[in-house]
């Protein structure tokens, strides 16, 4: 750790400590060692000229804050907030909505829900269906279909509201399914 | 007395029958994971090494040591300090990350030990992974105390901290950054070039919560995107695996009620700069 941390200090990252690396690593006397006892030289010269490869296998892999930044330039705290007060009010609308059935409560409950799953299908999205894995179209439709299924989501339900009996009513009525035989 | 020379040499009898041959050799398989860099085209294989556990000490990286002392010098892994303070023997044993030098060697002796480098990072030879991605997340947090105003060289002061405010770094300093708890957590495998993971979000909330520390705002907006922090799904496989016992889990959860506004740092018990100011007045 303390050894890694000694390599990336501006000393060791100067050009003039390169060049000695490089002078080092280009001496005979080294070069007529082993490959594997060369290796550490090799990969550090390598690394400081900030050249990919070390092995093919081995691809050179960072982040850098400036990275990080540019690519999410937006502040999401304040959305995380809004993101967990929506998952607690669901723990009281869903039962409360369910007892006393209005449209009201149900249009809340519907913006909940929507809401709720959209954020759980955007994160399902933004994991799975990552640009490091399928290039950089399929993540963006994936995104798009996610808005697409939380608005048909939100469409249907306050049609259901509007047009039908209502969320909290459609489910009361699964208890009164009754099998044919208690019909008769 | 004569019957105290009757017992001399019992234990060393007890034991020579213990490991006798007529009980059988106690040899336990490892199953451990081979790539070597120079032999490109070969792809990674398990490869069994067995090792009698009579002749063995107890933890799974003297039984390392043995292979690749007695069997198989080629054999290539990090270690040090071989007691757990170091954290350069992070290996997946048995699927847990964990350090080889304080995890038991599993006495079941008809199941193979499996040893496989941390998992979902580049294998730079054998067990070794490739941590500069980990060390460079390490960098960016910048994991050293700020000061508002730096000491002049030649003039530092000791800085003041209440036992109660140096009680709040506790479980968080002891971390010795051997990535057990990042390369267990699905979500830094997934997106590990923009989420800084559990190890590093831990020493980000160490220097965070730092009662000395005055650079809290600089380091909680440099957190707010959505990935360094908001990609953990509380999954908690990182409090699980932590072979020093530590909870990174409840860290990040914390740095995410620090950012929401909702909690504040408190404010430091004894100002840190009591001594500066004090010999200012004298």
């Amino acid at each position: 750790m303390a050894f890694s941390m000694f390599l990336r200090t501006p000393a060791c990252t100067s050009r003039v400590f390169t060049q000695q690396v490089m002078k080092l690593a280009t001496q005979p006397t080294l070069t007529q060692r082993t490959v594997a006892s060369t290796l550490p030289v090799r990969s550090l010269t390598l690394k400081e000229a900030k050249s990919s490869p070390i092995f093919n296998a081995v691809r050179s892999f960072r982040t850098t804050l400036a990275r990080r930044n540019v690519e999410t330039p937006h502040d999401h705290s304040k959305l995380w907030v809004i993101e967990k007060a929506v998952g607690a009010a669901l723990i009281p609308m869903v039962p409360l909505s369910l007892m006393m059935p209005n449209k009201v409560f149900d249009s809340i409950l519907a913006i909940l829900i929507t809401a709720h799953s959209f954020w759980g299908l955007e994160a399902i999205a933004v994991d799975y269906v990552r640009a490091s894995i399928f290039g950089p179209i399929i993540p963006k439709i994936a995104i798009g279909l996610v808005y697409l299924i939380s608005i048909a989501t939100l469409g249907g339900l306050f049609y259901i509201i509007s047009h039908d009996v209502g969320i909290a009513n459609t489910i009361r009525q699964f208890w009164a399914i009754k099998s044919d035989s208690q019909k008769a | 007395m004569p019957l105290l020379r009757l017992t001399t040499g019992t234990f060393g009898q007890l034991r020579t029958f213990a490991t006798s041959q007529a009980l059988g050799k106690r040899v336990k398989t490892f199953a451990v994971y081979r790539w070597n860099p120079d032999e490109p085209d070969k792809k990674p294989y398990t490869q069994n090494f067995e090792v009698d556990l009579d002749d063995c000490a107890p933890m799974v990286l003297d039984a390392l040591l043995k292979i690749k002392n007695e069997m198989d010098p080629t054999l290539t892994f990090r270690r040090s300090c071989r007691e757990g303070v170091c954290g350069s023997c992070a290996m997946n044993i048995d699927g847990i990350n964990t350090l080889a030098c304080i995890s038991h060697i599993d006495q079941n002796l008809s199941k193979p030990t499996k040893i496989y480098p941390l998992p979902h990072m580049y294998v730079v030879k054998d067990l070794v992974p490739d941590l500069t991605n980990f060390y460079r997340q390490y960098q960016s947090i910048e994991p050293w105390l700020q000061r508002d105003h730096e000491a002049v060289k030649g003039k530092e002061s000791q800085l003041l901290q209440d036992v109660e405010d140096r009680a709040k770094l506790d479980g968080l300093y002891e971390c010795v950054l051997c990535a057990c708890c990042s390369t267990s957590c699905p979500s830094y495998w997934w997106n590990g070039d923009k989420y800084l993971g559990p190890a590093v979000l831990m020493q980000a909330y160490r220097w965070i919560i730092d009662s000395r520390d005055e650079a809290t705002e600089k380091r909680l907006s440099k957190l707010k995107d959505v990935y360094s922090v908001y990609r953990c799904h509380t999954i908690m496989n990182c409090t699980r695996t932590c072979p020093k016992g530590l909870n990174p889990g409840r860290a990040i959860a914390q740095i995410k009620t620090l950012l929401s506004g909702l909690v504040k740092k408190e404010a430091p018990i004894m100002d840190p700069a009591g001594l500066d100011k004090q010999s200012v007045r004298n």
